[in-house]
């Protein structure tokens, strides 16, 4: 293949890097090669027979691949590997570890609205989609590939600095008996049990219950 | 207990400590993928993949499969790592008490075999036997997440 010798040094920390299945493959320059490296990728699902070139990463300079959609199929585990070229020169193919979409991904935040009463906060959570080819493609909630997904739900009273710490399976969350005329503000997580899975908190999103109409 | 998850087969449930499993299994996945070089073989998943046993044979592949790994995969998983070996035989130990529950379903007739989980079962153990011992156990016990994956 018009490869010559292959003495350069090869590419670092190849690895995937997943956020709710969209899998990107990442890895650092040889050592010591200035500008002017390029690369090619290949994957293969594991247990198949053969390796597949990914012509989108074949003479990049750049050090990342999007292998979301080589890699979408999160009932099947995978290999990625990367190899760089110089004047000529090459490195060996640098494998990542097996990738298993499904156990290895992140999960993001999910998204909070809240709405408020006088004594009452209603909060409905909704989980991040799974990656998809594109905006037309269909959404899958991650909800569907991890069915035991829960929620942590974190409220916050800010006048008294007291907080609540719900777990609901559940997409909706009514909190009761609170202060009229109170901010509160509300923060959520995903988690999954098995396998183990945990997204980071949302950011807050803060609410006023209604004034007492009564007072 | 915590991280315990009640599987239904049908008329057979059983309990499993499914997050002790995995946890254990996270803490050495690298390590044992490590040590198995074939990319193009799996034990578990070709020529046909797990999720595509019915579900009225399920009962009866993961009764086999938990007899497989605790017979013929945890035993040939030494490695010169204690720590390593501290997770597998913890984990061998939670397959022991799965196997034994399996067990008890299968001889109440509430775990029965079709003939399709009699044919997948034969591809595992000739993939298996297609092997060498230590490298078909180290291989095995590598997709110990394709099984986990599949039965939940």
């Amino acid at each position: 293949s018009g490869e010559l010798y292959c003495s350069l040094p090869n590419p670092r920390n190849v690895h995937f890097e997943s956020i709710n299945m969209k899998n990107v493959l990442h890895w650092s320059a040889p050592e010591g090669t200035g500008d002017g490296v390029l690369y090619k990728v290949k994957y293969s699902v594991y247990g198949v027979g053969k390796w597949i070139r990914k012509p989108e990463c074949k003479n990049i300079n750049r050090t990342w691949c999007d292998l979301s959609s080589e890699t979408s199929d999160y009932e099947e585990q995978y290999y990625a590997s990367v190899k760089a070229f110089l004047n000529g020169m090459c490195s060996d193919w640098m494998e990542t570890t097996r990738f298993n979409p499904l156990t290895d991904t992140k999960i993001d935040p999910p998204m909070v609205i809240v709405s408020s009463t006088e004594k009452s906060i209603s909060i409905i959570l909704t989980a991040p989609e799974k990656w998809k080819r594109s905006p037309e493609g269909e959404s899958i909630s991650l909800l569907q590939v991890y069915p035991g997904l829960q929620y942590n739900v974190s409220v916050l009273n800010k006048k008294t600095k007291k907080r609540w710490l719900f777990s609901v399976s559940n997409n909706t969350l009514v909190v009761p008996w609170l202060e009229p005329g109170t901010a509160y503000c509300v923060s959520a997580q995903i988690y999954v049990t098995t396998p183990l899975l945990h997204s980071g908190f949302s950011k807050e999103y803060c609410i006023a219950t209604l004034k007492d109409k009564t007072a | 207990t915590a991280g315990n998850k009640i599987f239904h087969f049908g008329s057979c449930r059983i309990s499993v400590s499914v997050t002790e499993i995995r946890s254990g299994f996270a803490a050495i996945k690298a390590n044992i993928q490590a040590r198995d070089p074939i990319r193009t073989l799996s034990i578990l998943s070709y020529p046909h993949s797990l999720h595509k046993v019915k579900s009225s044979d399920r009962c009866c592949i993961t009764y086999q499969l938990f007899n497989f790994y605790v017979d013929k995969v945890f035993k040939h998983c030494k490695t010169e790592d204690s720590y390593v070996n501290r997770k597998i035989s913890s984990i061998a130990n939670s397959f022991l008490s799965v196997k034994r529950k399996l067990g008890q379903c299968h001889e109440q007739n509430k775990c029965m075999c079709g003939q399709e989980s009699t044919e997948k079962f034969k591809q595992i153990l000739a993939n298996y036997e297609g092997l060498n011992v230590t490298s078909a156990a180290i291989k095995s016990l590598g997709e110990l997440d394709i099984l986990l994956d599949w039965m939940e």
